[in-house]
């Protein structure tokens, strides 16, 4: 097996409000180089693993190792090489395309030939050239994704981790950000995806996690989690067999 | 660099916002052009203010001139000499000059002879002297004193006072002078000794109000300008921790704690964007001060000589401003309520700080409070700066607690700021 990029062990982590925890004894293997597929239906987990997973948020018990290094002592090297979209849209609404990438770019602590170099690359990789002197605010809900996205890459990190990066954008935009993803895959990114829309998942992941209630239910490449449950004929089947048909909250 | 970044991305996200930018600039030009020329009447009041008063001299001789000689060195009185009774009442009148003093011809010698025959009465009554044969009864000098019935009744006291006390003067003096004659009289060994009272007596009365402001020119501009500047500069909390909690709600915030392991660069970025924003604050209201209120017939803001210390206060009053912004933003969660508690403790803040009036005219217990807002160290050191040429040293008190007004709220704010982002 190839060496891991992300290792996590006995996550715990459980918020002050709740009675349960959002996350229990997780522990996940991501080899690197993976396209891995963080599966699970609303309210499993999903998030709240990846804000540990990027340091900002401090799990109540276990260990978070990413790229070989420790989340505790090493956080500020592990963010320098990781690349993270959140959920939720995180850019400045005032700013225009290129203004919001360039001060990303320059908290990164790139330099200004080099943030040029890649906001043009980009912009252009996801169709946005001509929209780069508009503000934010007057986007759609797909480019402000993709923009949203292109902040997490403009430092070309290792290891990319995207919460949800196609949630309410159109074919199109979907396709694009597909695409591209592959196309990182193919540079020897590993990317770590977050989603419950599962042809995506069968489409691009190699591998798959999949989280129900904060716990671990499977994990394994895509095929061989395919070939266990040979009775489903689809990752949709497999993951309403393994997550049952109750609706969560 | 970063810090740099963050400075040109707070200063784009500011120049997008025309509500922020109104209600840092155009509020506070508007509210210290409005406040500098509403208080100006009042401020007038407060203050001694020279009074301009008629002369009529008729008499033409020592009386006249001694008086004339005693309220042209008041600093109240300003004499304006005319010849026409006529005139003058006419002018008392209509209200164009609020009093007149006329002094009738021959009360000199009126008032010498009154005065001689007074201490040759007094003498033939010792039986030193014969009894002088013409009658005693000479009319009293009658100087008259008009005033208009709209003039307050201080300045009127304080003219007929000193009319009366001049008069008086002179009086001692020639008695004197006409005792010296008496008592001399035959014997040319005694040398005469020059009296000259009036150089001791002086109208020079002060109006009952403030003691503590005794001949500083606190006008009304001098007072709204670095006021209202004060003001103003507190207010970028508006815009400040405006920014700073939709930043954290759109999730931006969020980025900038992924992409860099510290924030410092974040929020010394907008320290020192919002320090300079407070600075730019301060000099167009200054400029305001200087150039804009003369033009609308107010006078011209002074500065003083300190320049060093000006910029001092200004730069200690932008620190403290800005701290308690990034506190606000900090500490609440929405802007709703972070920017209605902002501008109404701003307010307050600013209203026991003596930005509305001045502190020196509020209630006892309202002066003590006022010695707890920043407002009022920061203002209690510019009036020092303008009005008294104060040194450095005397205002590095109020520096000092400004600055350390900012460093703790910034600290307060380094530490919640962490409490709340670290899950
Ligand atoms: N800030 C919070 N405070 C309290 N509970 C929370 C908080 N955030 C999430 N939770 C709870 O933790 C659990 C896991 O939430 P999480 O957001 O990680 O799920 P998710 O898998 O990302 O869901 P979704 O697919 O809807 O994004 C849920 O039960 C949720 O209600
Ligand atoms: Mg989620």
């Amino acid at each position: 097996m190839s060496t891991s990029a992300v290792h996590l062990i006995d996550l715990t982590k459980q918020y002050p409000q709740s009675t349960k925890p959002a996350v229990s004894n997780l522990t996940l293997h991501i080899p690197e180089g993976a396209v891995y597929g963080l599966l699970g239906p609303n309210g499993a987990g999903k998030s709240t693993t990846v804000m540990m997973l990027c340091g900002l948020m401090r799990p109540d018990a276990g260990t978070v190792n990413v790229l070989g290094m420790d989340m505790e002592t090493q956080s500020v090297e592990i963010r320098k090489k990781i690349g993270v979209a959140s959920q939720d849209i995180a850019l400045f609404p005032t700013l225009t395309a290129y203004e919001n990438l360039f001060y990303f770019g320059r908290m990164y602590g790139m330099s200004g030939s080099m943030i040029r170099q890649q906001i043009d690359k980009y912009l252009h990789v996801f169709g946005l050239t001509e929209k780069s002197k508009k503000i934010v605010h007057t986007f759609s809900g797909g480019m402000k994704r993709r923009l949203n996205l292109m902040a997490a890459l403009l430092h070309q990190p290792k290891l990319v981790i995207l919460d949800e990066p196609t949630a309410g954008v159109d074919v199109q935009s979907r396709n694009m950000i597909l695409d591209f993803l592959m196309l990182l895959k193919s540079e020897g990114t590993t990317i770590i995806y977050s989603s419950h829309v599962l042809e995506e998942a069968e489409r691009i992941c190699s591998h798959l996690g999949v989280i129900d209630e904060g716990k671990l239910i499977t994990e394994g490449t895509l095929v061989d989690i395919m070939n266990t449950h040979s009775d489903c004929q689809s990752l949709e089947q497999l993951f309403l067999k393994l997550t049952g048909k109750n609706i969560r909250d | 660099m970063k810090t740099l970044a963050t400075i040109y991305k707070e200063f784009l996200l500011l120049v997008r916002d025309p509500g922020g930018l109104a209600l840092i600039f155009i509020m506070p030009l508007a509210l210290v052009i409005v406040m500098a020329l509403v208080q100006d009447a009042p401020f007038r009041d407060y203050q001694e203010i020279k009074l301009d008063v008629l002369f009529v001299d008729q008499d033409g001789d020592s009386l006249s001139a001694k008086v004339k000689q005693a309220f042209d060195a008041s600093p109240n009185v300003n004499l304006v000499v005319k010849t026409d009774t006529a005139e003058v009442k006419q002018l008392v009148r209509s209200g164009a000059f609020k009093a007149a003093i006329v002094i009738p011809a021959n009360s000199s010698e009126t008032l010498r002879e009154k005065t001689r025959q007074l201490i040759v009465k007094v003498f033939s009554n010792f039986g030193l002297t014969e009894a002088p044969k013409d009658s005693l009864d000479i009319a009293a000098i009658g100087i008259k004193i008009l005033f208009d019935p709209a003039i307050k009744s201080n300045y009127k006291q304080t003219l007929t006072g000193g009319v009366q006390k001049i008069v008086a003067s002179i009086q001692a003096e020639w008695i004197l002078d006409e005792l010296q004659n008496q008592l001399s009289e035959g014997r040319t060994d005694v040398k005469k000794t020059p009296v000259n009272l009036t150089e001791i007596i002086q109208v020079n009365e002060q109006y009952a109000s403030e003691k503590k402001y005794e001949g500083l020119m606190l006008n009304s501009v001098q007072h709204n300008v670095p006021a209202w500047t004060m003001f103003a500069m507190f207010f970028i909390l508006y815009p400040l921790a405006g920014n700073f909690i939709k930043e954290r709600e759109e999730g931006s915030m969020l980025r900038l704690r992924l992409i860099s392991g510290s924030q410092f660069p974040v929020i010394s970025g907008k320290f020192a964007f919002y320090f300079m924003v407070c600075l730019l604050q301060f000099i167009l209201m200054i400029a305001v001060g200087i150039y804009i209120m003369p033009l609308l017939g107010l006078s011209k803001l002074v500065l003083g000589t300190n320049i060093l210390g000006i910029l001092l206060v200004a730069c200690s009053v932008a620190m403290a401003a800005t701290g308690y912004g990034v506190l606000i933003g900090v500490y609440f969660r929405t802007p709703q309520q972070a920017l209605s508690f902002g501008s109404v403790s701003v307010v307050i803040l600013s209203a026991i700080g003596g930005v509305w009036v001045p502190v020196y005219v509020m209630p006892e217990i309202l002066q003590t409070l006022s010695r707890f807002s920043p407002m009022s160290w920061g203002l209690e050191a510019f009036n020092d700066l303008f009005l008294r040429q104060a040194s450095i040293q005397s205002i590095l008190p109020n520096v000092l607690r400004l600055t350390g007004f900012s460093l703790v709220a910034l600290f307060i704010s380094v530490i919640i700021h962490k409490s709340r982002t670290i899950l």
